[in-house]
């Protein structure tokens, strides 16, 4: 192992608590994740802050634990989130065909999910403004006004009004 | 090119205005170790990069990192919706205030402005890995921080998520540590700059 070419063949074993002999001096070292690593569901991915439980290492226990209310908006946020996890994963394991399939199956239902959110709720981007009668660019919410009802453009929807908190899972 | 879509990546939904949170929160859109250097860093050190994951890397991280800046904005400015003089008065928001009212800028909490000082472009793709590395663990800790100093359940949901991803970012910069030794010398990896020394 000694003068590996490869650094991903260089495996530190858990517990070992010392790097391998192969592994070189004066350079940082952090283990590669493994290839087909678990992964959350996307939403669950969303609240957590990764889809990777390996990654997931909270401060003082103070996890999400919650589930985000079932709306357009946040579907649409968890499968953006999950195509961006699995980018940053793939820019470094493109070899993963595992994950660049999930990756493609996340993009599909994004696409999807955005073709339907847009028909309902107005443009996401000033593009997609262009088969429609007028700017609807302009129209409210901005992101990053308080809403009390995430992903409604108004509260149209009767369950949705007041409090649209955290639920518990 | 950058475009924009008109959402967030993780919904900030902040019930209750705080005037004290938003003058330690404002630390992570234009502090040391915010979001708007974080983006800065990587956004510039991308061009000297030799390699293409490198490359796809930072820009990605580089792009994330401008939805946080966002995010945290979003913080701000939920933080101070609808806030009256006196809600304003005798709290830590008071010197911010004098200077902006409650419109966002980029500074940091003890009041310094944002600075390209805060962040490096050395040129060198090892040595900008290797400040990255820092640069992740540095607003991790920013942000353990605003957890000691907050508890409102909404804030803190955020803080969590955007804490989570300078973890999830510090792994990815020590694989591209990896992936560029690989096609380095591996008798000496400090034998030359791959960005300058071709």
């Amino acid at each position: 192992m000694h003068g590996s070419n490869n650094a991903r063949n260089c495996t530190l074993q858990t517990g070992e608590g010392r790097l391998p002999a192969c592994a070189p001096l004066a350079v940082p070292f952090v283990p590669f994740q493994q290839e087909q690593p678990q992964k959350y569901e996307a939403r669950k991915g969303l609240v957590r802050g990764t889809l990777f439980p390996g990654l997931d290492l909270p401060f003082m226990d103070m996890v999400n634990t919650g589930e985000l209310p079932d709306t357009p908006l946040h579907e649409l946020q968890a499968l953006g989130f999950a195509i961006q996890e699995l980018a940053l994963y793939l820019d470094t394991h493109r070899e993963d065909t595992d994950a660049l399939e999930l990756y493609r199956a996340y993009q599909e239902l994004h696409r999807n999910g955005l073709k339907e959110y847009e028909k309902t709720y107005g443009p996401l981007s000033h593009q997609s403004t262009a088969g429609s009668d007028r700017y609807a660019w302009l129209d409210d919410p901005w992101p990053w006004e308080y809403t009390p009802c995430p992903g409604k453009r108004r509260c149209q929807d009767p369950k949705m009004t007041g409090k649209c908190e955290m639920k518990e899972a | 090119m950058f475009s924009y879509e008109k959402k967030l990546q993780y919904p900030v939904k902040i019930e209750r205005p705080n005037p004290r949170l938003a003058s330690v929160i404002i630390s992570q859109y234009g502090g040391p170790d915010g979001e708007l250097g974080a983006s800065m860093r990587y956004l510039s050190q991308r061009y000297s990069m030799p390699f293409d994951e490198l490359k796809g890397l930072l820009t990605d991280i580089g792009t994330e990192e401008l939805s946080h800046l966002e995010m945290v904005a979003a913080i701000i400015h939920q933080l101070t919706r609808n806030l009256k003089t006196k809600d304003i008065v005798g709290t830590s928001l008071e010197p911010y205030f004098v200077d902006h009212t409650v419109g966002v800028y980029p500074t940091a909490a003890s009041g310094f402005p944002w600075t390209a000082a805060s962040i490096a472009v050395k040129g060198d793709p090892l040595t900008d890995l290797t400040e990255d590395l820092a640069a992740e663990q540095k607003a991790r800790t920013t942000y353990d921080n605003i957890l000691r100093l907050s508890d409102d359940p909404d804030v803190n949901d955020v803080i969590k998520f955007l804490r989570e991803r300078e973890i999830v970012h510090f792994q990815r910069f020590g694989e591209a540590i990896q992936l560029l030794r690989e096609r380095l010398s591996q008798k000496n990896v400090y034998t030359m700059n791959p960005a300058f020394d071709r």
